[in-house]
């Protein structure tokens, strides 16, 4: 497929939005280590919402989720109800709550909840690993389309992708710019949507909710090219499926850029009314991600072109691809590349800098300078930043596999160690420092596993898969945190009665 | 140690208090909703693929999508957001009329500002 005549202009689209979200954030000024990555400007619930979901939109839901429905069916819908249904979770057992700890991060709580500044490091490491691993997804997703914009190799735009973010964090910083999330999901689902009503119209489908038009592609693909959606379960089986999508609701239950737009919101209602929008704005996106892979897969058989299922990158590049095939307008394939490199640059740089922000809180000052100020903390922050992002490049040079299924290991990990912490923290006041960290060290060793064995033992594999673990690992990590918590002494009577009082509301006695 | 203070003592199977012990039913329906849409409706696709031929699976459409995709990928994520509005408007009315009845903590709301609860 040649793209190089059209490239110019999708690049000068994309360089434009950047400068207008630079523009727009220029309002707001960075100045201490809570701006630092944790705050964000709210205006309203529906603000809250589009915060929520502009945060929660990467390169895993708007390229990833699209390249795993054109590689693997049925079973990417597994991505969409485990990245939906675990707002449910965190709605009801968590989102109040948390804000009624009222602490500024994931690490802070468990620091706080458990008592313990050896659970507080110990969680702060696992958030630092959670985001070097998500972020190896979005340099994926800023590679291959920095890779497509540019013309060049993979390698090489993995490089100039991660200096491209690390400049736009730098000059947005040095600016003094924050980021306007309601601008952003707004751009975000404009870019995304508006293309597939072109793509739906020009198919002579149902265009004006493209998220249903796309069926008849099904059809026709099923009729004329004897190409079968109809069989869900075909190459996979039920346990697999219901693995993934529990794996991903655990670990949205417990990301800690998820968790950490709760800790700021101003009021309680707002928080719990903030996640429902949310939840509807990051539904909008996924109700609408699998026209992309059925349209590509039908432009594709139009076109004489076979099917490849080896080839991960041209999975994961399927939204352009279907934009190309589909004859879109050049300037409308760059607000979709424009949308998608905003999408990748905004979830790796918030999570970036949240994991600068937890080194800087909670590791420096605490294991490596005792007496750090502000200033050496802020100093930290973007000396740890600049550090993960190196990593995160070296990661990307050689992914272990796609867009989505990278994500989907971070929220494995995240739903095997953090999600059992605050579950357990929130509504069991027996739960201690001794059973956290037995729980936090066990969900990373049940996580890890299946990479490190290579298959030496095939029944670790099939009950903890790399992208589903946490659907067995999670409610295991919580045995074994009921077990040492028993085991050990209690939590103190201050936390015990904080816990009845201030996040239960139980009455005195 | 002391680990006898049942005033202090509160879980998810342990509520006390009217507020809490309300709050945890509603939380007890609302998740009975979500896990048995998300098992039943993969069990139901499943049996439908077991029993009946692919071809079939996929003349069952709704909306133009073959039923699997519909259910699985439209219904419930919509579900899932009928869910969390059930929830808050239930916490919401459970909010004003508490405040009036103990005067607790929790129940505090300040509609205008929205600042707490």
């Amino acid at each position: 497929m040649e793209y190089t005549s059209i490239r110019v202009l999708p690049l000068a689209i994309v360089v434009a939005l950047f400068a207008v979200f630079i523009i727009s954030g220029l309002r707001h000024r960075a100045g201490t280590t809570s701006d630092y990555g944790l705050s964000g400007v709210y205006t309203g619930r529906i603000g809250i919402g589009a915060a929520i979901a502009s945060n929660w939109m990467s390169a895993a839901s708007f390229l990833g989720l699209a390249g795993m429905f054109y590689l693997k069916g049925y079973y990417a819908m597994a991505f969409v109800l485990g990245w939906t249904g675990g707002y449910v979770l965190l709605l009801v057992l968590m989102a109040t709550q948390i804000r009624r700890f009222g602490k500024f991060s994931a690490s802070d709580f468990i620091g706080f909840r458990y008592e313990s500044d050896a659970a507080r490091t110990l969680a702060a490491v696992i958030l630092i690993i959670i985001t070097i691993i998500y972020s190896v997804a979005q340099f994926r997703g800023i590679a291959l389309l920095v890779s497509w914009l540019f013309d060049i190799a993979y390698v090489p735009a993995v490089i100039v992708g991660a200096l491209l973010l690390v400049s736009f964090v730098v000059v947005s910083g040095t600016l003094g710019a924050t980021r306007n999330q309601q601008l952003q999901y707004f751009v975000l689902i404009t870019t995304f949507i508006l293309p597939l009503m072109y793509l739906t119209r020009k198919l002579g489908y149902f265009w004006i909710l493209p998220q249903f038009g796309y069926g008849a592609a099904i059809d026709v693909l099923y009729k004329q090219f004897g190409f079968a959606w109809s069989e869900p379960f075909c190459n996979t089986t039920l346990f697999q499926w219901l693995a993934l999508c529990f794996s991903l609701m655990f670990g949205t239950a417990g990301l800690p850029h998820v968790l950490s737009r709760f800790y700021a919101v101003p009021g309680i209602r707002d928080a719990r009314w903030g996640v429902v929008w949310g939840l509807f704005f990051i539904a909008l996106i996924y109700w609408s991600a699998p026209a992309y892979g059925v349209l590509a897969r039908l432009f594709e058989a139009q076109n004489n072109i076979p099917f490849n299922a080896g080839d991960n990158s041209a999975a994961d590049m399927v939204v352009l691809t279907a934009a190309g095939l589909g004859g879109l307008p050049v300037w409308l394939i760059g607000l979709l590349a424009a949308g998608g490199m905003s999408a990748a640059f905004s979830a790796s740089a918030a999570l970036l800098l949240s994991g600068a922000a937890s080194f800087s809180y909670d590791i420096y000052p605490r294991l490596i300078r005792p007496d750090a100020s502000e200033r050496d903390k802020i100093f930290a922050a973007k000396g740890f930043f600049l550090i993960m992002a190196v990593v995160v490049t070296v990661l990307t040079l050689k992914p272990w596999g796609m867009i989505a299924e990278i994500a989907a290991f971070a929220f494995a990990l995240a739903g095997n160690t953090i999600f059992p912490a605050f579950l357990l923290g929130i509504w069991w006041y027996r739960a201690n420092s001794a059973g956290v960290i037995s729980g936090m060290l066990t969900g990373m060793v049940i996580s890890f596993a299946p990479l490190l064995q290579h298959d030496a033992l095939p029944f670790i594999s099939q009950l903890f898969p790399v992208t589903s673990s946490a659907f067995i690992g999670a409610p295991l990590v919580m045995i074994v945190m009921v077990v040492v918590s028993k085991l050990t002494a209690p939590p103190s009577e201050e936390m015990r009665r904080f816990l009845a009082r201030d996040v239960h509301d139980c009455p005195e006695s | 140690m002391n680990d006898s203070s049942p005033e202090k003592d509160v879980s998810f199977f342990r509520p006390r208090g009217a507020t809490m012990r309300g709050e945890i039913r509603v939380i007890t329906l609302i998740l009975a909703g979500w896990l048995i849409a998300i098992i039943g409706s993969q069990i139901f696709i499943y049996l439908l693929e077991v029993t009946y031929s692919a071809l079939l699976l996929d003349d069952l459409t709704f909306f133009n999508l073959p039923i699997h995709f519909w259910l699985t990928g439209q219904f419930l994520p919509l579900w899932f957001i009928i869910l969390c509005i059930l929830f808050n408007v239930w916490m919401d009315r459970h909010a004003a009329s508490a405040s009036s009845l103990d005067g607790s903590l929790r129940f505090r709301v300040r509609p205008a500002s929205g600042e707490d609860e």
